[in-house]
């Protein structure tokens, strides 16, 4: 099917449940989307090349959506071997910035590269030592092409998902328990295809402009900060 | 030094201590009352710091270690708990140069690698290597991060995104070894060490914005102003503090 000018062209980037429920809820919103699947082992140019042949198909790309890779069971640091610690902290933060390098020539005026992580970035989480350090790592990264982006009219933001969402119910749900004091106010975490996906959604508004370098919690109403 | 030593009696090792803020902390939690062991991995600039702080009475030695190499770290810790018999706090301020500013697409990755090795990786080896002995001395951990991690850099977003991932590192840790009595904070400095004198010299302006946007007015001083916070986190006056970030920089970041 050939998009119409209207339609918001979305590249997602991830390979996961959850960028699969995203995927289907940008679908739903009526964006056009192209997945580009990240691999472990994937290097920077593999990267652009699948970057370069979904744009290509798009035609153009108003929103770039980057759901990194994350462990999905706990391990507490000390029992970690040195692989499972690259794995939980340095390649999400690598494959971020090779994300950035892939997509940034096809980044215009108002258009947005969108980061999606846990909510364990701004709290840190036992178990998940790595992987909320690489997440709140991205946060940073998402405010640094923000101001280096803005004079061209080219936005990022970041959204944070509850742990459940992220890591999955069986590991996220006792994390929720010991690292936040309040319930989920909403008493649900958030529904990657009916909430999380119209959120991203509203970041390819041209409305949402002004916004940028953000971080917009999604998580049910457990982090009300700042 | 008069008054109280918080520090007496007790053992810390400083990587990145042979000079800037390392040898500030170090300098500080030596007037104290710790004996400071400085890791460093250019030994003739940790022994002559260490010499220096010895003939002015205090107890401080150098080891050898490039943090980049996990054996290197390991033994660091081991000298240290073979020497004093003891580790009871672990500052890691070892980092490599952030580099030239630059576009965000553009990051080095040969500068991307020293970075998390030296800022991340490094923490992780030297966390797992002082662990039972931090646990076994109720003691703590210090992790330098910075202001710019928090608010997102347009000049040197790698090194941001580092210092950002140490913060929430810290705040892991502080949550996994709260339970066996180990604390784990940051400390966001601006010191005016001799990596930003020389910064400074070779941008005039450098100093004079950095210094514009400080209420105080003024670059801080590793030692005397630096220092202290070191000081305070491995401390018993911080015994309820774990996960927290104390920004150290005359009022120059206000937005935690």
């Amino acid at each position: 099917m050939e998009p119409t000018a209207g339609e918001v062209r979305t590249l997602l980037i991830g390979d996961d449940p959850l960028t699969e429920g995203l995927h289907e809820g940008l679908v739903v919103q009526g964006h056009i989307v192209a997945t580009v699947a990240t691999r472990p082992s994937g290097d920077r140019e593999t990267l652009a090349a699948a970057v370069d042949a979904a744009v290509a198909l798009l035609g153009r790309t108003d929103l770039v959506v980057h759901v990194p890779r994350r462990p999905m069971d706990p391990v507490s640091l000390v029992d970690q071997a040195t692989a499972d610690w690259v794995a939980a902290c340095e390649a999400p933060m690598a494959e971020a910035l090779a994300v950035v390098r892939a997509c940034r020539p096809h980044l215009g005026s108002g258009s947005r590269l969108a980061w999606v992580v846990p909510t364990v970035a701004l709290g840190g989480a036992a178990g998940f030592a790595g992987a909320a350090a690489a997440a709140e790592g991205i946060r940073s990264l998402a405010k640094g092409a923000a101001r280096q982006w803005g004079s061209e009219g080219i936005g990022t933001a970041v959204l944070a998902v509850s742990p459940e969402v992220a890591f999955g119910p069986d590991a996220g749900g006792p994390l929720v328990a010991t690292t936040t004091l309040a319930d989920s106010a909403l008493a649900r975490p958030g529904h990657p295809v009916y909430d999380l996906a119209p959120i991203l959604s509203l970041l390819a508004d041209p409305a949402s402009a002004a916004l940028t370098g953000a971080t917009l919690v999604a998580d049910g109403g457990v982090w009300m900060s700042p | 030094m008069t008054g109280t030593l918080l520090l007496k009696d007790r053992v810390a090792l400083v990587t990145g201590g042979g000079s800037g803020l390392g040898l500030g902390m170090a300098t500080a939690m030596a007037r104290h009352g710790a004996a400071v062991v400085l890791a460093c991995r250019r030994p003739e600039t940790g022994e002559a710091a260490a010499a220096a702080l010895r003939d002015t009475g205090y107890d401080a030695r150098c080891v050898r270690c490039d943090v980049t190499s996990t054996e290197d770290l390991e033994a660091a810790v081991a000298s240290t708990v073979t020497t004093h018999g003891r580790l009871d706090c672990l500052v890691h301020n070892a980092v490599a140069p952030p580099g030239p500013p630059g576009p965000v697409e553009e990051v080095d990755l040969d500068r991307w690698e020293a970075l998390v090795a030296t800022s991340l990786r490094a923490v992780f080896d030297g966390a797992r290597a002082a662990y039972p002995y931090l646990r076994a001395a109720g003691g703590s951990m210090v992790l330098m991060t910075s202001a710019s991690g928090i608010e997102g850099s347009a000049s040197l977003p790698a090194y941001a995104m580092v210092k950002a991932a140490q913060r929430t590192l810290a705040k892991g840790l502080a949550v996994e070894w709260g339970p066996v009595g180990i604390r784990v904070n940051c400390i966001a400095p601006l010191g005016l060490t001799g990596a930003l004198s020389a910064a400074c010299e070779a941008n005039p302006v450098l100093e004079e914005r950095l210094v514009r946007r400080t209420p105080l007015g003024r670059l801080g001083d590793p030692v005397e102003d630096v220092g202290p916070a070191a000081v305070f986190l491995a401390s018993d006056l911080a015994r309820y503090v774990t996960g927290q970030t104390l920004v150290v920089d005359g009022g120059g970041f206000l937005g935690l």
